[in-house]
Protein backbone atom coordinates (compact mmCIF):
# COMPACT_ATOMS: atom_id res chain seq x y z
CA UNK A 1 0.00 0.00 0.00
CA UNK A 2 2.75 2.34 1.02
CA UNK A 3 4.69 1.55 -2.12
CA UNK A 4 1.65 2.04 -4.33
CA UNK A 5 0.93 5.35 -2.67
CA UNK A 6 4.58 6.39 -3.06
CA UNK A 7 4.52 5.58 -6.76
CA UNK A 8 1.23 7.30 -7.38
CA UNK A 9 2.35 10.27 -5.34
CA UNK A 10 5.49 10.48 -7.44
CA UNK A 11 3.41 10.39 -10.61
CA UNK A 12 1.07 13.03 -9.24
CA UNK A 13 4.02 15.12 -8.11
CA UNK A 14 5.74 14.81 -11.48
CA UNK A 15 2.69 15.74 -13.48
CA UNK A 16 2.02 18.62 -11.14
CA UNK A 17 5.60 19.79 -11.57
CA UNK A 18 5.21 19.72 -15.32
CA UNK A 19 1.90 21.49 -15.33
CA UNK A 20 2.24 23.98 -12.57
CA UNK A 21 5.45 24.20 -10.58
CA UNK A 22 4.03 26.54 -7.98
CA UNK A 23 1.38 23.97 -7.04
CA UNK A 24 3.97 21.66 -5.52
CA UNK A 25 3.95 21.39 -1.78
CA UNK A 26 0.48 22.79 -1.49
CA UNK A 27 -0.47 19.82 0.68
CA UNK A 28 1.39 18.55 3.71
CA UNK A 29 2.29 14.88 3.77
CA UNK A 30 0.61 13.89 0.50
CA UNK A 31 -2.06 14.80 -1.99
CA UNK A 32 -4.80 14.38 0.61
CA UNK A 33 -2.92 16.16 3.40
CA UNK A 34 -3.86 19.52 4.91
CA UNK A 35 -2.76 22.73 3.26
CA UNK A 36 0.28 24.20 5.03
CA UNK A 37 -0.02 27.46 6.86
CA UNK A 38 2.80 29.73 5.75
CA UNK A 39 1.67 33.32 6.09
CA UNK A 40 1.57 33.16 9.85
CA UNK A 41 4.93 31.47 10.42
CA UNK A 42 6.41 34.50 12.17
CA UNK A 43 3.63 34.84 14.67
CA UNK A 44 4.41 33.52 18.15
CA UNK A 45 2.78 30.33 19.37
CA UNK A 46 -0.73 31.10 20.65
CA UNK A 47 -1.58 30.69 24.32
CA UNK A 48 -4.69 29.46 26.04
CA UNK A 49 -6.46 31.49 28.73
CA UNK A 50 -4.60 29.55 31.46
CA UNK A 51 -1.26 30.61 29.99
CA UNK A 52 -0.27 27.24 28.51
CA UNK A 53 0.74 27.03 24.88
CA UNK A 54 -2.11 26.16 22.53
CA UNK A 55 -0.92 23.14 20.59
CA UNK A 56 -4.32 22.37 19.10
CA UNK A 57 -4.92 22.13 15.40
CA UNK A 58 -4.47 19.82 12.46
CA UNK A 59 -0.81 18.86 12.07
CA UNK A 60 1.20 16.71 9.70
CA UNK A 61 4.34 14.79 10.51
CA UNK A 62 6.22 14.65 13.77
CA UNK A 63 6.95 10.98 14.15
CA UNK A 64 6.89 8.90 10.99
CA UNK A 65 10.48 9.07 9.81
CA UNK A 66 12.98 6.23 9.97
CA UNK A 67 14.89 6.67 13.20
CA UNK A 68 18.28 5.83 11.65
CA UNK A 69 17.99 8.83 9.36
CA UNK A 70 17.45 11.16 12.31
CA UNK A 71 20.68 10.02 13.99
CA UNK A 72 24.31 10.60 13.02
CA UNK A 73 25.65 8.17 10.39
CA UNK A 74 26.48 4.89 12.11
CA UNK A 75 24.99 5.93 15.42
CA UNK A 76 22.06 3.51 15.26
CA UNK A 77 24.53 0.62 15.06
CA UNK A 78 25.98 1.57 18.43
CA UNK A 79 22.52 1.76 19.99
CA UNK A 80 20.99 -1.55 18.91
CA UNK A 81 21.65 -4.58 21.09
CA UNK A 82 22.86 -7.58 19.03
CA UNK A 83 19.49 -9.36 19.06
CA UNK A 84 17.70 -6.11 18.16
CA UNK A 85 20.00 -5.68 15.17
CA UNK A 86 19.46 -9.29 14.10
CA UNK A 87 15.69 -8.99 14.33
CA UNK A 88 15.69 -5.71 12.43
CA UNK A 89 17.74 -7.26 9.63
CA UNK A 90 15.26 -10.13 9.36
CA UNK A 91 12.33 -7.75 8.97
CA UNK A 92 11.02 -6.26 5.77
CA UNK A 93 8.36 -3.76 4.85
CA UNK A 94 5.88 -6.55 4.17
CA UNK A 95 5.96 -7.58 7.82
CA UNK A 96 5.19 -4.18 9.33
CA UNK A 97 2.02 -4.45 11.47
CA UNK A 98 1.25 -0.84 10.50
CA UNK A 99 0.70 -1.99 6.92
CA UNK A 100 -1.95 -4.37 8.22
CA UNK A 101 -3.92 -1.51 9.81
CA UNK A 102 -2.73 -1.99 13.37
CA UNK A 103 -2.00 1.11 15.46
CA UNK A 104 1.38 2.71 14.87
CA UNK A 105 2.17 3.36 18.53
CA UNK A 106 2.91 6.78 20.03
CA UNK A 107 5.52 7.81 17.44
CA UNK A 108 3.91 6.75 14.19
CA UNK A 109 0.42 8.04 15.03
CA UNK A 110 1.74 11.29 13.55
CA UNK A 111 3.15 9.79 10.36
CA UNK A 112 1.75 9.86 6.85
CA UNK A 113 -1.66 11.35 7.58
CA UNK A 114 -3.01 14.54 9.06
CA UNK A 115 -3.70 14.38 12.79
CA UNK A 116 -5.50 16.66 15.19
CA UNK A 117 -4.30 17.64 18.64
CA UNK A 118 -7.10 18.37 21.12
CA UNK A 119 -6.56 19.92 24.56
CA UNK A 120 -9.59 19.08 26.67
CA UNK A 121 -11.07 20.97 28.38
CA UNK A 122 -9.49 23.84 26.54
CA UNK A 123 -8.45 25.58 29.75
CA UNK A 124 -6.73 23.57 32.50
CA UNK A 125 -6.79 20.57 30.21
CA UNK A 126 -7.08 17.16 31.82
CA UNK A 127 -6.52 15.37 28.53
CA UNK A 128 -4.70 15.74 25.30
CA UNK A 129 -6.09 13.64 22.48
CA UNK A 130 -4.29 12.96 19.24
CA UNK A 131 -6.76 11.93 16.54
CA UNK A 132 -5.19 10.28 13.51
CA UNK A 133 -6.86 10.46 10.09
CA UNK A 134 -5.22 7.18 9.10
CA UNK A 135 -3.87 4.55 9.25
CA UNK A 136 -6.02 2.85 11.84
CA UNK A 137 -8.19 6.01 12.14
CA UNK A 138 -7.69 5.87 15.87
CA UNK A 139 -6.63 8.12 18.73
CA UNK A 140 -4.15 8.39 21.55
CA UNK A 141 -4.87 9.93 24.95
CA UNK A 142 -2.49 11.71 27.31
CA UNK A 143 -3.54 12.32 30.91
CA UNK A 144 -2.81 15.88 32.05
CA UNK A 145 -4.47 15.76 35.48
CA UNK A 146 -1.36 14.97 37.49
CA UNK A 147 -1.98 11.25 37.94
CA UNK A 148 0.92 8.82 38.11
CA UNK A 149 1.53 5.76 35.96
CA UNK A 150 -0.13 2.59 37.24
CA UNK A 151 2.32 0.16 38.81
CA UNK A 152 1.97 -2.68 36.33
CA UNK A 153 -0.17 -1.56 33.37
CA UNK A 154 -1.45 -4.01 30.76
CA UNK A 155 0.74 -3.44 27.69
CA UNK A 156 -1.11 -1.56 24.96
CA UNK A 157 -0.37 -0.02 21.55
CA UNK A 158 -0.33 3.54 22.91
CA UNK A 159 0.70 2.75 26.48
CA UNK A 160 -0.07 4.92 29.51
CA UNK A 161 0.85 8.55 28.86
CA UNK A 162 1.03 11.33 31.45
CA UNK A 163 1.92 14.88 30.53
CA UNK A 164 2.94 18.10 32.23
CA UNK A 165 4.25 21.49 31.16
CA UNK A 166 7.83 22.69 31.64
CA UNK A 167 7.59 26.31 30.57
CA UNK A 168 6.42 26.30 26.96
CA UNK A 169 7.23 22.61 26.50
CA UNK A 170 4.75 19.79 26.88
CA UNK A 171 6.53 16.80 28.42
CA UNK A 172 4.84 13.42 27.94
CA UNK A 173 6.04 10.30 29.73
CA UNK A 174 4.82 6.94 28.42
CA UNK A 175 5.22 3.38 29.69
CA UNK A 176 3.04 0.28 29.43
CA UNK A 177 3.61 -0.19 25.70
CA UNK A 178 3.32 -3.56 24.00
CA UNK A 179 6.13 -4.89 21.81
CA UNK A 180 3.93 -5.45 18.76
CA UNK A 181 4.24 -2.19 16.85
CA UNK A 182 7.43 -1.13 15.12
CA UNK A 183 9.04 2.14 16.18
CA UNK A 184 9.45 3.04 12.50
CA UNK A 185 9.20 1.62 9.01
CA UNK A 186 12.73 0.24 9.20
CA UNK A 187 11.60 -2.35 11.75
CA UNK A 188 13.43 -1.24 14.88
CA UNK A 189 12.37 -3.66 17.57
CA UNK A 190 11.56 -2.76 21.15
CA UNK A 191 10.32 -4.59 24.23
CA UNK A 192 7.63 -3.97 26.83
CA UNK A 193 10.32 -2.12 28.82
CA UNK A 194 10.06 0.76 26.33
CA UNK A 195 9.88 4.17 27.99
CA UNK A 196 9.33 7.30 25.94
CA UNK A 197 9.78 10.88 27.06
CA UNK A 198 8.44 13.33 24.48
CA UNK A 199 9.09 17.05 24.62
CA UNK A 200 6.70 18.99 22.40
CA UNK A 201 7.56 22.64 21.71
CA UNK A 202 5.79 24.96 19.32
CA UNK A 203 8.86 26.79 18.06
CA UNK A 204 6.85 29.13 15.89
CA UNK A 205 3.24 29.43 14.84
CA UNK A 206 3.41 26.74 12.19
CA UNK A 207 6.07 24.40 13.54
CA UNK A 208 6.12 21.93 16.40
CA UNK A 209 9.37 20.32 17.47
CA UNK A 210 9.12 16.91 19.08
CA UNK A 211 12.18 15.57 20.87
CA UNK A 212 11.73 11.98 21.95
CA UNK A 213 14.04 10.17 24.31
CA UNK A 214 13.74 6.46 23.69
CA UNK A 215 14.80 4.13 26.47
CA UNK A 216 14.52 0.36 26.41
CA UNK A 217 17.19 -1.73 28.14
CA UNK A 218 15.69 -4.79 26.46
CA UNK A 219 16.48 -3.47 22.99
CA UNK A 220 19.03 -0.63 23.15
CA UNK A 221 22.49 -0.14 24.68
CA UNK A 222 21.52 3.30 26.00
CA UNK A 223 18.73 5.88 25.88
CA UNK A 224 18.87 8.08 22.79
CA UNK A 225 17.01 11.11 21.50
CA UNK A 226 15.52 11.83 18.11
CA UNK A 227 13.90 15.06 16.94
CA UNK A 228 10.86 15.22 14.68
CA UNK A 229 9.06 18.22 13.26
CA UNK A 230 5.32 18.63 12.70
CA UNK A 231 3.80 21.34 10.51
CA UNK A 232 0.49 23.09 11.03
CA UNK A 233 -2.34 22.89 8.52
CA UNK A 234 -4.47 25.91 7.67
CA UNK A 235 -7.25 26.75 10.16
CA UNK A 236 -9.91 25.18 7.94
CA UNK A 237 -8.06 21.86 7.77
CA UNK A 238 -10.02 18.82 8.84
CA UNK A 239 -9.00 15.24 9.23
CA UNK A 240 -10.77 12.89 6.87
CA UNK A 241 -12.00 9.37 7.45
CA UNK A 242 -9.47 6.80 6.31
CA UNK A 243 -10.30 3.22 7.28
CA UNK A 244 -7.27 1.06 6.55
CA UNK A 245 -9.01 -2.26 7.11
CA UNK A 246 -11.62 -1.44 4.51
CA UNK A 247 -10.33 -3.30 1.49
CA UNK A 248 -6.64 -3.08 2.41
CA UNK A 249 -4.62 -4.16 -0.63
CA UNK A 250 -1.38 -4.61 1.23
CA UNK A 251 -0.31 -8.03 2.47
CA UNK A 252 -1.85 -11.18 1.08
CA UNK A 253 -3.34 -9.32 -1.88
CA UNK A 254 0.22 -8.52 -2.95
CA UNK A 255 1.63 -11.90 -2.10
CA UNK A 256 3.18 -10.76 1.16
CA UNK A 257 3.19 -12.85 4.30
CA UNK A 258 1.16 -11.18 7.04
CA UNK A 259 3.24 -11.07 10.18
CA UNK A 260 0.63 -9.63 12.48
CA UNK A 261 1.68 -11.79 15.41
CA UNK A 262 5.22 -10.53 14.99
CA UNK A 263 8.28 -12.68 15.18
CA UNK A 264 9.92 -13.41 18.47
CA UNK B 1 -23.44 -30.47 57.85
CA UNK B 2 -25.31 -29.96 54.59
CA UNK B 3 -28.41 -28.99 56.49
CA UNK B 4 -26.41 -26.52 58.55
CA UNK B 5 -25.18 -24.83 55.37
CA UNK B 6 -28.68 -24.69 53.99
CA UNK B 7 -29.89 -23.09 57.18
CA UNK B 8 -27.10 -20.54 57.10
CA UNK B 9 -27.86 -19.83 53.45
CA UNK B 10 -31.53 -19.21 54.17
CA UNK B 11 -30.58 -16.86 56.96
CA UNK B 12 -28.20 -15.00 54.65
CA UNK B 13 -30.84 -14.76 51.94
CA UNK B 14 -33.35 -13.48 54.45
CA UNK B 15 -30.86 -10.90 55.61
CA UNK B 16 -30.28 -9.81 52.02
CA UNK B 17 -33.95 -9.52 51.25
CA UNK B 18 -34.49 -7.46 54.40
CA UNK B 19 -31.61 -5.22 53.38
CA UNK B 20 -33.05 -4.92 49.88
CA UNK B 21 -36.39 -3.80 51.26
CA UNK B 22 -34.81 -1.03 53.28
CA UNK B 23 -32.56 0.32 50.50
CA UNK B 24 -32.57 1.04 46.79
CA UNK B 25 -31.60 -1.97 44.69
CA UNK B 26 -27.82 -2.08 44.29
CA UNK B 27 -26.41 -0.38 41.21
CA UNK B 28 -24.78 -2.61 38.64
CA UNK B 29 -21.04 -2.52 39.21
CA UNK B 30 -20.26 -1.71 35.57
CA UNK B 31 -22.24 -0.13 32.75
CA UNK B 32 -22.53 -2.20 29.61
CA UNK B 33 -20.36 -5.12 30.65
CA UNK B 34 -17.52 -6.36 32.80
CA UNK B 35 -15.10 -3.81 31.41
CA UNK B 36 -17.53 -0.89 31.26
CA UNK B 37 -17.31 2.25 33.39
CA UNK B 38 -18.80 2.39 36.86
CA UNK B 39 -22.10 4.27 36.82
CA UNK B 40 -22.09 7.85 38.03
CA UNK B 41 -24.11 8.37 41.20
CA UNK B 42 -27.54 9.78 40.43
CA UNK B 43 -28.24 12.73 42.68
CA UNK B 44 -31.94 13.74 42.43
CA UNK B 45 -32.36 17.36 41.48
CA UNK B 46 -28.73 17.83 40.54
CA UNK B 47 -28.43 20.59 37.94
CA UNK B 48 -27.47 19.68 34.40
CA UNK B 49 -23.99 21.11 33.83
CA UNK B 50 -23.47 23.85 31.26
CA UNK B 51 -20.44 25.09 29.39
CA UNK B 52 -19.30 28.70 29.90
CA UNK B 53 -21.25 29.69 26.77
CA UNK B 54 -24.48 28.37 28.33
CA UNK B 55 -24.92 25.25 26.19
CA UNK B 56 -25.46 21.90 27.84
CA UNK B 57 -22.27 20.11 28.83
CA UNK B 58 -22.29 16.58 27.41
CA UNK B 59 -18.62 15.92 28.14
CA UNK B 60 -17.85 12.66 29.86
CA UNK B 61 -17.63 8.92 29.52
CA UNK B 62 -20.95 7.35 28.54
CA UNK B 63 -22.24 3.86 27.96
CA UNK B 64 -25.01 2.80 25.57
CA UNK B 65 -27.16 5.20 23.55
CA UNK B 66 -27.60 3.28 20.33
CA UNK B 67 -28.75 0.01 18.81
CA UNK B 68 -26.70 -3.14 19.01
CA UNK B 69 -28.70 -6.29 18.36
CA UNK B 70 -32.00 -4.94 16.99
CA UNK B 71 -32.56 -1.28 16.10
CA UNK B 72 -36.34 -1.65 16.03
CA UNK B 73 -36.74 -3.42 19.34
CA UNK B 74 -34.06 -1.41 21.15
CA UNK B 75 -35.28 1.82 19.59
CA UNK B 76 -38.82 1.36 20.87
CA UNK B 77 -40.64 0.26 17.70
CA UNK B 78 -43.32 -2.42 17.50
CA UNK B 79 -42.10 -5.87 16.45
CA UNK B 80 -42.24 -6.21 12.69
CA UNK B 81 -42.70 -2.49 12.02
CA UNK B 82 -39.39 -1.96 10.25
CA UNK B 83 -39.90 -5.00 8.05
CA UNK B 84 -43.31 -3.57 7.11
CA UNK B 85 -41.81 -0.32 5.81
CA UNK B 86 -38.75 -1.78 4.06
CA UNK B 87 -38.51 -1.35 0.33
CA UNK B 88 -38.48 -4.64 -1.62
CA UNK B 89 -34.72 -4.39 -2.29
CA UNK B 90 -34.00 -3.69 1.39
CA UNK B 91 -36.22 -6.57 2.43
CA UNK B 92 -34.43 -8.93 0.06
CA UNK B 93 -31.03 -7.82 1.36
CA UNK B 94 -32.18 -8.13 4.97
CA UNK B 95 -33.43 -11.68 4.37
CA UNK B 96 -30.03 -12.74 3.06
CA UNK B 97 -27.99 -11.44 5.98
CA UNK B 98 -26.82 -13.41 8.98
CA UNK B 99 -25.07 -12.13 12.08
CA UNK B 100 -21.78 -13.72 11.08
CA UNK B 101 -21.64 -11.36 8.09
CA UNK B 102 -21.93 -8.22 10.21
CA UNK B 103 -18.99 -5.97 9.22
CA UNK B 104 -18.85 -4.83 12.84
CA UNK B 105 -17.70 -8.31 13.83
CA UNK B 106 -14.77 -7.86 11.46
CA UNK B 107 -13.69 -4.66 13.21
CA UNK B 108 -15.21 -2.20 10.77
CA UNK B 109 -16.65 1.10 12.08
CA UNK B 110 -20.17 0.92 13.54
CA UNK B 111 -21.54 3.90 11.61
CA UNK B 112 -24.58 5.87 12.83
CA UNK B 113 -26.66 5.39 14.96
CA UNK B 114 -25.07 2.19 16.18
CA UNK B 115 -23.06 2.33 19.38
CA UNK B 116 -21.28 -0.49 21.09
CA UNK B 117 -23.25 -1.45 24.16
CA UNK B 118 -20.35 -3.27 25.71
CA UNK B 119 -17.84 -0.48 25.23
CA UNK B 120 -17.74 2.97 26.70
CA UNK B 121 -17.34 6.13 24.64
CA UNK B 122 -16.27 9.66 25.48
CA UNK B 123 -17.96 12.80 24.24
CA UNK B 124 -15.65 15.80 23.77
CA UNK B 125 -16.99 19.28 23.07
CA UNK B 126 -14.10 21.22 21.60
CA UNK B 127 -13.07 23.87 22.35
CA UNK B 128 -14.86 24.03 25.66
CA UNK B 129 -16.35 27.44 24.92
CA UNK B 130 -18.32 27.80 21.70
CA UNK B 131 -17.29 24.38 20.41
CA UNK B 132 -16.48 24.05 16.73
CA UNK B 133 -16.30 20.26 16.95
CA UNK B 134 -17.76 17.41 18.91
CA UNK B 135 -15.73 14.23 18.97
CA UNK B 136 -17.06 10.84 20.01
CA UNK B 137 -14.16 8.62 21.00
CA UNK B 138 -15.05 4.94 21.02
CA UNK B 139 -13.21 2.46 23.23
CA UNK B 140 -14.23 -0.35 20.88
CA UNK B 141 -15.17 -2.18 18.80
CA UNK B 142 -12.99 -0.29 16.45
CA UNK B 143 -10.97 2.05 18.66
CA UNK B 144 -11.96 4.99 16.48
CA UNK B 145 -13.79 8.31 16.55
CA UNK B 146 -16.61 10.25 14.96
CA UNK B 147 -16.60 14.02 14.46
CA UNK B 148 -19.48 16.47 14.33
CA UNK B 149 -18.93 19.98 12.98
CA UNK B 150 -20.47 22.67 15.20
CA UNK B 151 -19.14 25.75 13.40
CA UNK B 152 -22.19 26.41 11.25
CA UNK B 153 -20.85 24.93 8.03
CA UNK B 154 -23.22 23.24 5.57
CA UNK B 155 -23.03 19.73 4.17
CA UNK B 156 -20.90 19.40 1.05
CA UNK B 157 -22.97 18.95 -2.10
CA UNK B 158 -21.83 15.47 -3.04
CA UNK B 159 -19.72 14.03 -0.22
CA UNK B 160 -17.68 10.87 -0.65
CA UNK B 161 -19.62 8.20 1.25
CA UNK B 162 -17.98 7.28 4.56
CA UNK B 163 -18.72 5.11 7.61
CA UNK B 164 -19.60 8.07 9.84
CA UNK B 165 -20.81 10.42 7.13
CA UNK B 166 -20.71 14.23 7.27
CA UNK B 167 -22.25 15.47 10.51
CA UNK B 168 -23.23 19.05 11.33
CA UNK B 169 -24.74 20.04 14.63
CA UNK B 170 -26.59 22.97 16.13
CA UNK B 171 -28.52 23.72 19.30
CA UNK B 172 -32.28 24.03 19.57
CA UNK B 173 -32.55 25.36 23.09
CA UNK B 174 -31.05 22.58 25.21
CA UNK B 175 -31.16 19.91 22.54
CA UNK B 176 -28.20 19.16 20.33
CA UNK B 177 -29.44 18.43 16.81
CA UNK B 178 -27.03 16.55 14.56
CA UNK B 179 -27.76 16.19 10.87
CA UNK B 180 -25.75 13.60 8.94
CA UNK B 181 -25.56 12.62 5.27
CA UNK B 182 -22.79 11.14 3.14
CA UNK B 183 -22.94 7.65 4.58
CA UNK B 184 -21.69 4.56 2.83
CA UNK B 185 -23.99 1.53 2.73
CA UNK B 186 -21.47 -0.86 4.25
CA UNK B 187 -22.24 -0.77 7.96
CA UNK B 188 -25.29 -2.41 9.47
CA UNK B 189 -27.65 -0.68 11.89
CA UNK B 190 -27.63 -3.77 14.11
CA UNK B 191 -26.59 -7.39 14.33
CA UNK B 192 -29.77 -8.42 12.53
CA UNK B 193 -28.52 -6.63 9.46
CA UNK B 194 -31.17 -3.93 9.18
CA UNK B 195 -30.07 -2.34 5.90
CA UNK B 196 -29.72 1.17 4.55
CA UNK B 197 -28.43 2.83 1.37
CA UNK B 198 -26.20 5.80 0.59
CA UNK B 199 -29.37 7.92 0.64
CA UNK B 200 -29.42 7.57 4.42
CA UNK B 201 -30.05 10.82 6.28
CA UNK B 202 -30.08 10.83 10.08
CA UNK B 203 -31.20 13.58 12.43
CA UNK B 204 -30.15 12.95 16.03
CA UNK B 205 -31.61 14.89 18.96
CA UNK B 206 -29.38 14.63 22.01
CA UNK B 207 -30.63 15.87 25.38
CA UNK B 208 -29.57 15.49 29.00
CA UNK B 209 -32.82 15.29 30.99
CA UNK B 210 -30.97 14.32 34.16
CA UNK B 211 -27.37 14.42 35.27
CA UNK B 212 -26.60 10.78 34.53
CA UNK B 213 -28.70 10.28 31.39
CA UNK B 214 -28.37 11.25 27.77
CA UNK B 215 -31.39 10.69 25.55
CA UNK B 216 -31.01 10.32 21.83
CA UNK B 217 -33.91 10.36 19.39
CA UNK B 218 -32.79 9.46 15.89
CA UNK B 219 -34.89 10.13 12.81
CA UNK B 220 -33.85 7.76 10.06
CA UNK B 221 -34.77 8.79 6.55
CA UNK B 222 -33.63 6.55 3.72
CA UNK B 223 -36.00 6.31 0.76
CA UNK B 224 -33.72 3.64 -0.70
CA UNK B 225 -34.42 1.25 2.18
CA UNK B 226 -37.59 2.45 3.93
CA UNK B 227 -40.85 3.73 2.49
CA UNK B 228 -41.11 6.37 5.22
CA UNK B 229 -38.86 7.96 7.88
CA UNK B 230 -39.00 6.58 11.41
CA UNK B 231 -37.75 7.55 14.87
CA UNK B 232 -35.79 5.36 17.28
CA UNK B 233 -35.02 6.31 20.88
CA UNK B 234 -32.05 5.39 23.04
CA UNK B 235 -30.59 6.33 26.40
CA UNK B 236 -26.93 6.51 27.39
CA UNK B 237 -25.77 6.39 30.99
CA UNK B 238 -22.95 8.45 32.49
CA UNK B 239 -19.84 6.82 33.89
CA UNK B 240 -18.40 7.92 37.23
CA UNK B 241 -16.06 10.95 37.05
CA UNK B 242 -12.95 8.75 37.23
CA UNK B 243 -14.01 6.68 34.19
CA UNK B 244 -11.52 6.41 31.37
CA UNK B 245 -11.72 4.91 27.92
CA UNK B 246 -9.51 1.85 27.68
CA UNK B 247 -7.70 0.71 24.56
CA UNK B 248 -9.49 -2.06 22.68
CA UNK B 249 -8.07 -2.94 19.28
CA UNK B 250 -10.50 -5.26 17.51
CA UNK B 251 -8.21 -6.23 14.64
CA UNK B 252 -5.51 -7.42 17.02
CA UNK B 253 -6.04 -11.16 16.93
CA UNK B 254 -9.78 -11.02 16.20
CA UNK B 255 -11.22 -14.49 16.82
CA UNK B 256 -14.50 -13.86 15.08
CA UNK B 257 -14.96 -14.81 11.45
CA UNK B 258 -12.74 -17.43 9.94
CA UNK B 259 -11.30 -18.72 13.23
CA UNK B 260 -14.86 -18.95 14.53
CA UNK B 261 -15.92 -20.90 11.44
CA UNK B 262 -17.93 -18.01 9.97
CA UNK B 263 -18.29 -16.95 6.39
CA UNK B 264 -16.14 -13.88 5.87
CA UNK B 265 -18.12 -11.19 4.11
CA UNK B 266 -17.08 -7.75 5.28
CA UNK B 267 -19.42 -5.94 2.94
CA UNK B 268 -22.41 -8.12 3.70
CA UNK B 269 -24.09 -7.98 0.33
Amino acid sequence: MKRIICVSLTIVALSMALVQAQELGRRLGGSNGPTPTTAEANRPAPKLADGTIDLSGVWTGGGGEEIGRLLKPGELDTILLPHTKKLMQSRNDGMDPYNYCLPGGPLRITGGFGWRLVQHPTVNAKYIFMLQEGNAHTYRQIFMDGRKHPVDPSPTWYGHSIGHWEGPTLVVDTIGLNDKFWLDGSGIQHTEQLHLVERWTRTDYTTMKREVTIEDPGAFTRPFTVTYTARLGTPESEIFEYICIENNQYGLAQGLQPPVKGEK
Amino acid sequence: MIRYFQFAFVLAALGLSLAAQSKEPPLPTRLGGDNGPRPAAAVPGRAIPRLPDGTIDFNGVWSGGGPVGDIGQQGGLKPGYLESIMTPSAKALYAKRSEAQDPYNYCMPAGVPRMAADFAWRLVQYPTTKPTHIFLLYEGNMHSFRQIFMDGRKHPVDPTPTWFGHSIGHWEKDTLVVDTIGFNDKFWFDRRGTPHTEQLHTIERWARPEFTKLTRVVTIDDPGAFTRPFDVRFTAELGSPDSEILEYICIENNQYGLPGGHDYNPVGK
